[in-house]
This record gives C-alpha cells, sequence and structure tokens, in this order.
C-alpha cells in the first residue's frame, strides 16, 4: 500500500450541538490524500456527525475544516455542494440509490450533476458497475437488487467521477457478514487504485483492518488515533 | 367485537400519543378534512341560501298589476317600482304614497318614510356617501331617514330604497304593470308552485353541482392520506409486537377515524367562524346574510357521519397496496405491475351509455343525466392513473437530468402524482362541459330584441315635466354630457275604427333621420309601416281619425314609408304643421338618443337627465338573457372560485405532503451535491406531466361529455374553443402557482442534516 503524506484535509476544534445534545466536543482530525481512515465508536458517539462536518454537509458550531488549502466551513452552500459534487464521494448505510432510476442511471448521477451527457455518464458508470461486478443489475432498479449488490452499485457512484476524497457511513452496517468483506474489499481495492482516500465511519472493529489509520470517537470527543499497519 | 373496539382505540390512541410525528400528522389530516368539511357544509348550505333568498324577495314584492277592486283606504297605498343603474349597480326602488293612517309597512322597514323621504339600504347608503353617489343623487331628491334591515333584503350588499312622494297619482294603479306600479295593501306574494327550469338551465346546474362536490371529495381523501409512509412505519412495530395484518388495518382505522373526526369538528369550527365574514364577501350582485348560511340538519348530519366513514374507506383502500410485515412496510410493486385498464374505462362508458339512452329517450331524464354526468366525471378521475402510467412508461429516461429524474419517479410512483392532478383533471372535465352548455344556453336564453342600435342607442319617453315641450326636450338632451344627438317626437294615442294607433309628430331632421324620410316638408304626413305590415296596413290616406275628443282626416297626400329602423313606433308621423291645432289631447313625448359609448358614465348622464324630465330612460340592446340564467351565471361564477381555490390548497398540500415523504432521498442528493435548481425542475416536471395528461384527457372527457348533454337537450353541438382554452389556462396557472408555492418548502427540505439520522 502506498503511504499517505502531506494532509488533504482536516479539522481542528469542532464543536457541534443538537439541542442540548453535545454530538461534537474541540474535535480535531486530519486525513492524508490516498490515506484509508476508519473512524470508530459505538452508537451516538457522534463519527456521522464528525463525518459530515469533515463532508461540508453539516457546519460545526464552532472550529476549522480545511480542504486542500481552502477553508469549508467559509465556503458558501453552493461552493460546498460543488465541493461534493466534484471532489468527494459517499457511501451512505443504506445506499441512499434513488429508487426510481436503474442503477446504472444511479451510478452516472454524480457526472450528470456535472453536466455531463448521458449517454457518456452511462458509458463511464458501466465500466464502474464491471469493476464492483455489477454489470447484471445495470437495468435493475436498486429495490430489485441484492442489499449486497445495492453498496455495490452505490460504491461504484460514489467513485465514478474520480473524487479524491470517499466518505462512507457505515457501508457494511446492513449487509451480512460475507457481503460485507466483498464489499469492503472491492472499496478499499478500488479506492487504492485510484489514490482516493476513505473516510470509513464504522463501529465493526473487523472494518478497521482495512484502514491505515483508526480515529476513535466516544461521546463526541476524540479519544485516541492509531496507526493500523 | 371486543377486539374490534381495542383495536380502533389502539388506532385512536396512536394517532394522539405517538409523539410529535403523529400528532403534526392528525393535525394535518385534520386541518386538511376540515377545509373540505367546510366546504361541504358551505356546499349544503346553498340551498338554503337560495331559499331564503326567494323568501326575502316574495316577502317584499307585491302585486304591482291594475286591481280595480282595491280602492282607496285607511290601509292602502301607492307604489311603484323605479328600478335603476348606476355605474352598472342595479338599485331597487319603490316609491310610495299612502291613501291613508295604516298603509302596509315592507319588510325591514319599521316606519314608512314621509314623502320627500326615503329609507334605504346600507349598500346603498355607503354608496350615496362616496363619490360615486354623486351620478345618483339627481335621481334620488330625497333625504334619507332610515335604514331598511335584514328582512327587506335579498342580501347585505343589495342596493335598494323605499322614498315617500307625493306626485304619484291614482294613474299608476290604473296602468299597473305597464308603469310597474299599483295601490297595494299588503306586501308579499304567494309564489307559483314551482319555477321550472328549463332542461338545459338544470343540466347546467347539475354540472356545477358535480364540478363543485367531485373536487371537494378528491381534496378530503387526498386529505386523508397525509403522512401514510409514517403510519405504514408505525403499523410494522406494531406488528414486530405481535399484530396480525387484520388487526393493523383496524388500527388504521382507528387513527383515521380520529383525524377525521377532528377535521369534522375543525371544518365544523372553520365553518362557523366564517359566519360573521359572510357579509363581506360580495360576487356580482349576490351577496349572502350569515344567518341564511344553514347547512340543514340532514346534510350536517349526513357530513358529519360520511367524512370519518370516508376516511376509514380510503385507508383500507390505500392500504391495500402495502404489506405491512414486522420487519418493515413494502409497497406493491405498482410500477412493474400495469393499471388494469378494464375497470377504469367501466365509469366513463357507463355515464357515457347513461348520457346516450338519455337522449335517445322522449324527455329529459334528470337523474339519469346526473348518474350519467358524475360517472363520466369520475372516470376522468379513475382514468388519469392509468393514463399516467402508460404514457410515462414510453417516455423513456433521456433528456436532462431533471427530466430524467421526474420521469423514472413517475414510472415508479405515478400514483400519488395522479392523484394530485385529479382535482384539477375532474374540475377541468366539469369546466368544459359547463363552457359548451353555458355557450349553448346562451344562445337560448338570449332572446333577440330585433332592435336597431346603430343610430340610437337609447331613449326616454313619457309625460315630461309641465310646461316643457318637444323642443325643450330635445335641447335638454342635447346639453347632456355623452348625447351626440337626440330626436324628439310627440305623441298622441288615436283610434281609426277600433284600432289604435300612434301619431307622431315631428320635425323633418327627425323625420329624416328616425324614418328615413327622403323628402319631406313642414306639413307633409306620411304612414309609417314595418316591411312585413306594408300589404295590411289597417290605415290608409283619407282615412278619419279620432285624436281625444278631436278627429282628423288624413291627407291625400300622406305618402306610405317602409321604417328603415325598429325605433319608431309603427303608425302616423306628421310634421307639426301637418297636424290639425285643434286636436288638444293629452300627449306624450319620445327622445331617441345617440350616446357615445366613449364619454364616461353617459349612461348615467342620460339618466339624471331624463329623471330630471320625467321620462322613463331604456337602454336598447341587441339582445336580452333570461332572468334564470343570469342567476346561473351568477353561481358558476362563485363556484368556479371556490373550487379553484380548493383545487390550488389540495394540490399545495399533497406536493408539500409527496416532497416530504422523500425528505431523506432530497437530502441524500443534496449531500452528493444536486443542485436545487436540478430538484426544482424535477419537481417542476413531476407535476407538469401528469397535469398536462390530465388537461388532455379532461378535454377528451369534458367536450364528449359536453356533446352528449347538448344532444341530450336537442341542440347542435358547438364546441366554445375560446373558452375551454381559458379553463385550460386556468387549471395550468392553478397548477404551476402552487408548484411554485411548495418549492419553498423543497428549498427547506433541501439540506444535508436531513440526512442525520440518529
Amino acid at each position: 500500500m502506498t503511504r499517505p503524506t502531506a494532509s488533504l484535509l482536516f479539522g481542528t476544534g469542532l464543536c457541534k450541538t443538537y439541542g442540548s445534545t453535545r454530538a461534537l466536543e474541540d474535535v480535531s482530525f486530519h486525513i492524508r490524500a490516498g490515506e484509508i481512515v476508519a473512524v470508530m465508536g459505538p452508537s451516538g458517539s457522534g463519527k456521522s456527525t464528525l463525518l459530515q462536518c469533515a463532508a461540508g454537509i453539516l457546519a460545526p458550531d464552532s472550529g476549522r475544516i480545511v480542504y486542500d488549502g481552502r477553508d469549508v466551513v467559509a465556503m458558501s452552500d453552493a461552493e460546498r455542494s460543488a465541493l461534493r459534487r466534484r471532489d468527494f464521494g459517499f457511501v451512505f448505510q443504506f445506499g441512499q440509490l434513488v429508487p426510481e432510476l436503474t442503477c446504472l442511471e444511479n451510478v452516472a448521477l454524480p457526472l450528470r450533476l456535472e453536466g455531463v451527457a448521458r449517454r457518456p455518464a452511462e458509458a463511464r458508470a458501466a465500466q464502474w458497475m464491471e469493476r464492483l461486478e455489477v454489470s447484471d443489475v445495470a437495468g435493475k432498479r436498486p429495490g430489485e437488487a441484492s442489499g449486497g449488490q445495492g453498496q455495490r452499485v452505490a460504491i461504484a457512484r460514489g467513485l465514478v467521477h474520480h473524487p479524491r476524497v470517499v466518505f462512507a457511513d457505515e457501508p457494511t452496517g446492513a449487509l451480512d457478514s460475507l457481503n460485507g468483506e466483498r464489499v469492503l474489499q472491492l472499496l478499499v481495492r478500488a479506492a487504492v487504485d485510484e489514490g482516493v482516500a476513505v473516510v470509513l465511519v464504522t463501529h465493526e472493529t473487523r472494518v478497521a483492518a482495512y484502514a491505515h489509520r483508526e480515529i476513535v470517537v466516544r461521546d463526541g470527543r476524540v479519544r485516541d488515533t492509531e496507526q493500523v499497519s | 367485537m371486543t377486539r374490534w373496539a381495542r383495536d380502533l382505540g389502539l388506532g385512536l390512541r396512536l394517532a394522539c400519543s405517538g409523539g410529535r410525528d403523529a400528532w403534526i400528522r392528525t393535525a394535518l389530516t385534520a386541518v386538511g378534512v376540515g377545509i373540505g368539511v367546510m366546504m361541504l357544509l358551505a356546499a349544503a348550505s346553498l340551498p338554503a341560501m337560495q331559499q331564503a333568498r326567494r323568501d326575502r324577495l316574495n316577502a317584499r314584492d307585491a302585486a304591482f298589476i291594475a286591481n280595480d277592486e282595491l280602492t282607496p283606504g285607511p290601509n292602502t297605498m301607492l307604489a311603484k317600482l323605479v328600478d335603476m343603474t348606476v355605474l352598472g349597480i342595479a338599485v331597487r326602488g319603490v316609491l310610495i304614497k299612502p291613501d291613508g293612517p295604516n298603509p302596509p309597512t315592507p319588510p325591514g322597514v319599521s316606519t314608512l318614510p314621509p314623502a320627500g323621504a326615503m329609507v334605504v339600504s346600507p349598500a346603498l347608503a355607503e354608496l350615496l356617501s362616496s363619490p360615486a353617489g354623486e351620478l345618483l343623487k339627481p335621481r334620488l331628491p330625497y333625504r334619507t331617514v332610515g335604514r331598511i334591515d335584514a328582512a327587506g333584503l335579498t342580501g347585505p350588499g343589495e342596493y335598494a330604497f323605499y322614498a315617500g312622494d307625493s306626485r304619484l297619482t291614482d294613474d299608476v294603479a290604473a296602468q299597473g304593470s305597464a308603469v310597474g306600479g299599483a295601490r297595494i295593501d299588503h306586501f308579499g306574494v304567494h309564489p307559483p308552485a314551482s319555477v321550472l327550469l328549463a332542461p338545459i338551465l338544470l343540466l347546467l346546474t347539475l354540472v356545477i353541482v358535480v364540478v363543485l362536490l367531485v373536487p371537494i371529495a378528491i381534496f378530503v381523501g387526498a386529505a386523508i392520506r397525509f403522512g401514510d409512509e409514517r403510519r405504514d412505519r408505525r403499523l410494522a412495530a406494531i406488528r414486530l409486537l405481535g399484530a396480525d395484518a387484520a388487526m393493523t388495518r383496524r388500527i388504521a382505522a382507528g387513527e383515521a377515524l380520529l383525524a377525521a373526526a377532528l377535521g369534522v369538528a375543525v371544518g365544523g369550527l372553520l365553518f362557523i367562524a366564517g359566519l360573521p365574514f359572510v357579509d363581506r364577501v360580495g360576487l356580482a350582485s349576490l351577496s349572502f346574510f350569515p344567518a341564511d348560511v344553514r347547512p340543514g340538519t340532514l346534510y350536517s348530519a349526513l357530513i358529519a357521519l360520511g367524512v370519518p366513514a370516508a376516511a376509514v374507506a380510503v385507508t383500507q383502500l390505500a392500504l391495500r397496496r402495502v404489506i405491512i410485515e414486522p420487519l418493515g412496510v413494502v409497497r406493491r410493486a405498482v410500477a412493474t405491475k400495469r393499471r388494469r385498464l378494464w375497470w377504469r374505462i367501466l365509469l366513463p362508458i357507463a355515464g357515457a351509455a347513461m348520457l346516450l339512452s338519455a337522449a335517445n329517450s322522449t324527455s329529459a331524464d334528470g337523474p339519469l343525466i346526473a348518474a350519467g354526468m358524475i360517472l363520466t366525471l369520475v372516470g376522468v378521475a379513475t382514468l388519469l392513473p392509468w393514463l399516467v402510467q402508460a404514457a410515462v412508461r414510453g417516455l423513456g429516461g433521456g433528456g436532462r437530468l431533471p427530466w430524467q429524474l421526474a420521469v423514472r419517479r413517475l414510472q415508479a410512483h405515478s400514483a400519488s402524482s395522479s392523484r394530485v392532478v385529479n382535482g384539477v383533471a375532474v374540475a377541468a372535465a366539469g369546466a368544459i362541459v359547463l363552457q359548451m352548455l353555458l355557450t349553448a344556453a346562451t344562445g337560448l336564453s338570449t332572446i333577440s330584441t330585433g332592435v336597431d342600435i346603430t343610430r340610437t342607442q337609447a331613449n326616454a319617453g313619457g309625460t315630461p315635466t309641465a310646461g316643457l315641450d318637444a323642443g325643450a326636450v330635445q335641447s335638454r338632451f342635447a346639453a347632456t354630457d355623452g348625447v351626440r344627438g337626440a330626436y324628439v317626437t310627440t305623441n298622441y294615442d288615436g283610434t281609426i275604427g277600433d284600432q289604435t294607433v300612434t301619431v307622431q309628430v315631428a320635425d323633418c331632421p327627425t323625420l329624416r333621420a328616425m324614418a328615413g324620410v327622403e323628402r319631406c316638408s313642414d306639413g307633409d304626413t306620411f304612414i309609417v309601416s314595418r316591411p312585413r305590415d306594408t300589404e295590411t296596413l289597417p290605415y290608409r290616406p283619407g282615412q278619419r281619425l279620432t285624436v281625444g275628443a278631436a278627429h282628423w282626416t288624413l291627407p291625400a297626400t300622406t305618402q306610405i314609408v317602409v321604417m328603415n329602423g325598429d325605433e319608431l313606433l309603427p303608425g302616423i308621423l306628421t310634421t307639426p304643421a301637418g297636424f290639425p291645432r285643434s286636436i288638444t289631447a293629452q300627449s306624450s313625448v319620445m327622445a331617441y338618443l345617440s350616446v357615445d359609448p366613449n364619454t364616461p358614465d353617459a349612461a348615467d348622464h342620460v339618466r339624471n337627465t331624463a329623471f330630471a324630465l320625467g321620462l322613463e330612460p331604456r337602454f336598447l340592446t341587441t339582445t336580452a338573457v333570461s332572468a334564470s340564467f343570469q342567476s346561473i351565471q351568477r353561481w358558476l361564477t362563485v363556484a368556479a372560485i371556490v373550487v379553484l381555490l380548493l383545487i390550488g390548497l389540495s394540490l399545495l398540500v399533497s406536493t408539500v405532503e409527496q416532497l416530504s415523504q422523500q425528505r431523506k432521498l432530497l437530502a441524500a442528493l443534496v449531500a452528493v451535491g444536486a443542485r436545487r435548481s436540478t430538484l426544482s425542475w424535477s419537481v417542476f416536471w413531476q407535476t407538469a406531466i401528469p397535469m398536462a395528461l390530465g388537461i388532455a384527457l379532461a378535454c377528451f372527457a369534458g367536450l364528449g361529455v359536453g356533446a352528449l348533454i347538448l344532444t341530450v337537450a336537442g341542440q347542435p353541438v358547438r364546441f366554445g374553443w375560446a373558452g375551454v382554452s381559458a379553463i385550460l389556462a386556468g387549471a395550468a396557472a392553478v397548477t404551476l402557482l402552487t408548484t411554485a408555492l411548495s418549492l419553498p418548502v423543497l428549498w427547506r427540505l433541501l439540506r444535508p442534516e436531513g440526512l442525520r439520522a440518529e
């Protein structure tokens, strides 16, 4: 595996509360280009909030997030949307695929959002589906594919536009262990091949085995960061 | 039974104790159902409102016909209707002159006004105190001494007065209906047993009722399904705890019952709360007193029981498409399963068959036609989901991303979008039917008056105020604002044998202008005839006329002219020098007036001059529309506004509801960087595509039903395309407007925070 070097994305002093609940409290992190980082912690510890803040989905109450030298918190909504569209990819626990679109159209969606015409977008999407071994469900709707196939479609969607960081929130949480292993293998291999950094939110320790590094979150605080390999 | 009660009770408890979400859902449904119930109560009040209006009209009316048996007495009076118009507003006036100390008092008037005074309705009082009242004051030279209260008015917006006028003479009683007056000893008439509407007008009324009620039913149906996804998830959780499928249905029924019962209560409260404001809402010449807006016990009971029953039925029907399992909710894959056409097409076919059968029967069968129309219009609602599904299946997923997202969503979930536009489609179809019937009814209810208005557009006749002759009348009218030309004749009533004849005396310029006489010099006499009467004229040159007590032999030189216009009465025309000076009989004058349509308020200036001269003005039109038809047109305006408001609300609420159901997906799309404009356009297309299909179907059904009904009524089928286009544009505008209003909600939902599940 290629070892990561300089920080591509980092956050310092992040705080976020929901009503009276403190989800993040003075959290700092950094992600290097091409690095695979597992964000670990029990349910409700604040790891998903950390991911969403890091990805520019949620704005922290305080603190700073910098991506490639740019202050994400200071960006306008449109700039953050463009950043997520171009530089970031996402894989959610339940895929969050658009149920009405076919799997192929779902994979092509990030490209279509960027203005790529339908045919070239779907051609590139088809390549990614082949790479993730889900070509057979290309014409089906997500509801007609199995859970494992759906997550692989979601991974293809998260990587099709060549992002620099993929945020994966419990990508195997809804899968059985066999399918989960397979999905993780495919995600990590594709990310490494493409040189994409992956932020992997999970509460499963076995998932951490695929990461270069772990960030452990408990009660809204980062307890420790350790090298896995 | 106990189990039923227990499950229904659990549903009721879940609806009110299921936390904030459950309350919001129950409240939304209650408000939606409440609005529908309010509309139903308002619709149910229409018969009572119409009856109250009719009762008031009858109670204040009087038999304005000559009544020789009624002699002046202590309890009689002379009364004369003097309806007038100012700025296009109709004002009802009655002049009165008591014969004795105990004259009858009209409803709404506590004390009769003395001579020179009047009592007025509140609306007229307001008008008189406004700048516009200045145009009316010259015709109402009475001081105001009181008000007419509700009992004497058809509505709070009616303009009316009773004025004491000592100038009324016994002639009023003698001439009776000819001058709109009579000697009376009471107010109030016994109306005919029933006023039968012409068959086509009856059909028109039926269509209005159907077009009004169907969208309300659709709206209530949509309101009952608010938030049903969340309810289904809740039911799945209950299944996990051991409830079977039948129990979940009963629990769902309990939830629906509570929401609908609350809706009935909300609707009742909204209805009661709105009553005080009813008198502030006036449309055209229609206005209503709050006390008249009574839905009646039977209708109220039907609504109070029917709406909750319908709520349970709709819920059970909706649950047919959902399989609630302990581990979640599965919606039947309607996208992959084609909707069946056969039962959907049965309704419009049955409706058309009923209409055709009515067309073939010898007499118009009201219930059959009404049932046929209802089935066909409801058929539009049942056909639309099939049509939308079939059409979007063929659209493919090409095109720009918003289009693709919309088409794909419609392919998967066309039912909800179809529901959204069903109301529009039914209303538009009904409106097209109405438009066609109105076009036909206009032809039937508009009577050609046969009047040529190219030269003069108004006249004013009668016996002028003492001391004024034709010349003075002519000068006064000529000096009136907006009068381009005035021609005045002095008229005498004469007889030839047992034939009555009018002798009209005027100068040559008038005769040339009004009768088309080419050669005329003072002293000439003419017999004027309508073209069809020329051969059968009862009077000829040389015949002797009796005018009053004098006699006059028509000169041998009398020419017969065929009148080239309809303004003048046929009879004898003569110039001043040709008319014997020995005749001193009572005369009247008739002024023929050319009115400039571009002069503001010209008509009111003419009316004021006529009033000052003691003449009765009349404005000529080429057509006259029957009173029943005008009444239907007024009701139609009210119904159209109500339905448009309801459809707009229905669309808005349904669209917002659909968007809320997609909250998580929308948040995920935003998370991956989707633009707001992309999703906004997608929402627009999701509404616009079914709407376009709905309108197309509405056109087809509306024109078809309209053609059938016209055939039933034995009328030629004519399509009023301009009207149809206007209705379609209106329906489209309502949809576009409500889509625009739903965008703020969409944008609020397009926040990535929606992803947060913990």
